[in-house]
């Protein structure tokens, strides 16, 4: 029995050496595994970082959790994927009623229900990432207790999986513009810029919401809350016009005021944000994205034992 | 000799369990922790001590080699550390002290099932399991046909896994894992579920994985498990390695209850 292993052992070296002699001339070829890299297990301390080149490495498991997501999101519900259309629909039915006939709120010259909806898409976007990325480190316990994988992937898989509602809601609200003779032409090329700044801030606040859910489950509580008070501080269902001059600087520091003034500026025509208000928005998305980030891997070194 | 997968050196993980659970148990804790403080709660020398008392060495100083090939069981009263040191090897959790080095890929199967989503298919969850366990998808599709075979349930891959019984659930979610090629396989009870049937096979899966040259770690309190798969074995007391050696060395049954 021991010889016989041993011989097994070492046909399959001699095996791994051949595909290396192949490719990799020069390497080392008496190690069993040379193609992939000695790893080492010990306490870390210290700032951490992303790890970058290690999510690149794992881009197919990124794809995978983001395939997850959205499979399961429709599985056994009547209406499936007609839920995105129907959310933003109902919505903006309410608010239209609410804040344009009844409060006449203004809506910089374009109809107020396009004017909401235009609001509404990066708005939804960011608030369903935002609040699947909270619970992601939370709802896979069973992943996170049995297996190894980059941990920020399932807050970055969350909030990325959240683009294939907004793809449904933007062509609704492509429908509903052409319906009232608003053409955005070739304004749209523009869209990806106002979406990074979405998906950036919406993955370092999930990344800080994750990481902080899986210490204090208070934040399951908050978020509700939190979410409805982010929605009244972003000008979804009002113009930032109605914002005084001065306190605008300051509106700023949330980066989705310049994702929605960019939004409305591609879909509606509306005046373009102004530099300021751009660079303060992306400014602190970027900030609260490293600063997520770093929050997360330092919490990662110990929620298996935490969470 | 062998090729050496794993080596572990003087490893060692700490658990402070009662004093930070009790501190920080919610954010409101936190929160009147930091208002309170000086206010309540004991004084510093006290409070050191409290937390020296609450410390808890799960693994203490463990040092261990295992060469391609070698099937090693992990023996232990619960509580003795073996599932503790299979999550340092399986990158779960970081150890305390010391460190492990891992020539080659590590695949843990800590749990059958690993990764399984009940509303998605049998088809969909060899895909999401095997990527989750640390397969490239061009990897799991050049093994999709063995992995149906060796699961028996190729007449179901369409439906969705919460309609499986729980035997074709077992041999899928092994059948996955099984396909795993890793240098270094950490295997957690496993063999613990199932039928004897189901048992059989994948006794008959572990030995074709040591032949062809992977180190096998396993933990099992079935001593039966142990004697028939393992060459070697380690014991753990209290965190501590306190046997390694051949099977009738370390076995406690030779010795002692």
């Amino acid at each position: 029995m021991p010889s016989s292993t041993r011989s097994a052992t070492g046909m399959r070296r001699a095996s791994i050496g051949d595909a290396q002699r192949g490719s990799e001339a020069g390497q080392a070829m008496n190690c069993p595994a040379a193609q992939f890299p000695v790893i080492r297990l010990q306490a870390n301390s210290g700032w951490p970082g992303a790890n970058l080149a290690e999510l690149w490495r794992q881009r197919e498991l990124l794809g995978f959790f983001i395939w997850r997501d959205v499979k399961v999101r429709y599985k056994q519900t009547l209406l499936g994927i007609a839920w995105a259309l129907l959310q933003p629909l109902a919505t903006i039915s309410v608010f239209s009623v609410v804040f344009g006939r009844l409060a006449h709120l203004d809506s910089e010259g374009a109809p107020y229900p396009a004017f909401c909806l235009a609001g509404l898409l990066p708005w939804m976007l960011f608030a369903s990432g935002l609040t699947a990325a909270a619970q992601s480190l939370v709802g896979n316990v069973n992943l996170i207790t049995k297996v190894y994988f980059p941990r920020l992937l399932l807050p970055v898989s969350s909030v990325l999986s959240a683009l294939l509602d907004f793809a449904v809601s933007l062509a609704l609200a492509l429908v509903l513009l052409a319906w009232y003779r608003i053409l955005p032409g070739a304004r749209l090329l523009l869209l990806p810029l106002p979406l990074a700044l979405v998906l950036l801030t919406g993955a370092g606040a999930g990344c800080w919401l994750a990481a902080l859910n899986a210490r204090y489950r208070d934040v399951r509580h908050a978020l509700p809350f939190l979410m409805q008070l982010w929605m009244y501080a972003t000008p979804v269902v009002y113009s930032l016009q109605l914002v005084p001059p001065t306190w605008r600087p300051w509106a700023a520091l949330n980066p989705l005021v310049a994702a929605v003034e960019m939004f409305r500026y591609i879909l509606l025509r509306t005046p373009a944000p102004s530099a300021g208000i751009l660079l303060v928005s992306t400014a602190v998305a970027l900030g609260l994205s490293l600063s997520g980030i770093w929050f997360f891997r330092i919490t990662e070194r110990t929620i298996a034992d935490t969470i | 000799m062998s090729q050496t997968i794993l080596r572990i050196e003087q490893l060692g993980k700490r658990y402070r369990c009662t004093r930070n659970a009790r501190r920080h148990a919610t954010l409101r804790d936190w929160v009147s922790g930091m208002v309170g403080c000086g206010t309540r709660g004991a004084t510093p020398a006290a409070s050191d001590a409290a937390a020296a008392a609450n410390e808890l060495w799960a693994l203490h100083d463990v040092s261990l080699e295992v060469a391609a090939g070698e099937v090693c069981g992990i023996l232990g009263h619960n509580g003795s550390g073996k599932s503790t040191l299979l999550k340092i090897l399986a990158r779960i959790t970081e150890p305390t002290t010391g460190h492990a080095v891992v020539h080659g890929r590590i695949g843990a199967l800590l749990e059958i099932g690993t990764g399984f989503h009940m509303e998605l298919s049998g088809r969909e969850n060899i895909y999401l399991s095997g990527a989750i366990l640390g397969m490239r998808r061009a990897e799991i599709r050049r093994r999709f046909d063995a992995i149906v075979a060796m699961s028996g349930v190729a007449e179901f891959l369409e439906l969705p896994v919460k309609r499986y019984s729980s035997g074709m659930y077992l041999r899928l979610a092994f059948a996955v894992a099984a396909h795993l090629e890793t240098d270094l396989l950490l295997l957690d009870e496993v063999l613990a579920v199932g039928d004897s049937e189901f048992q059989q096979s994948c006794q008959q899966k572990i030995r074709e994985l040591a032949h062809a040259g992977r180190a096998i770690l396993l933990v099992s309190h079935d001593l039966a498990t142990v004697r028939a798969l393992c060459n070697r074995a380690v014991l753990l007391d209290r965190g501590q390695l306190v046997a390694n050696g051949p099977l009738s060395d370390v076995i406690p049954g030779d010795r002692a209850a």
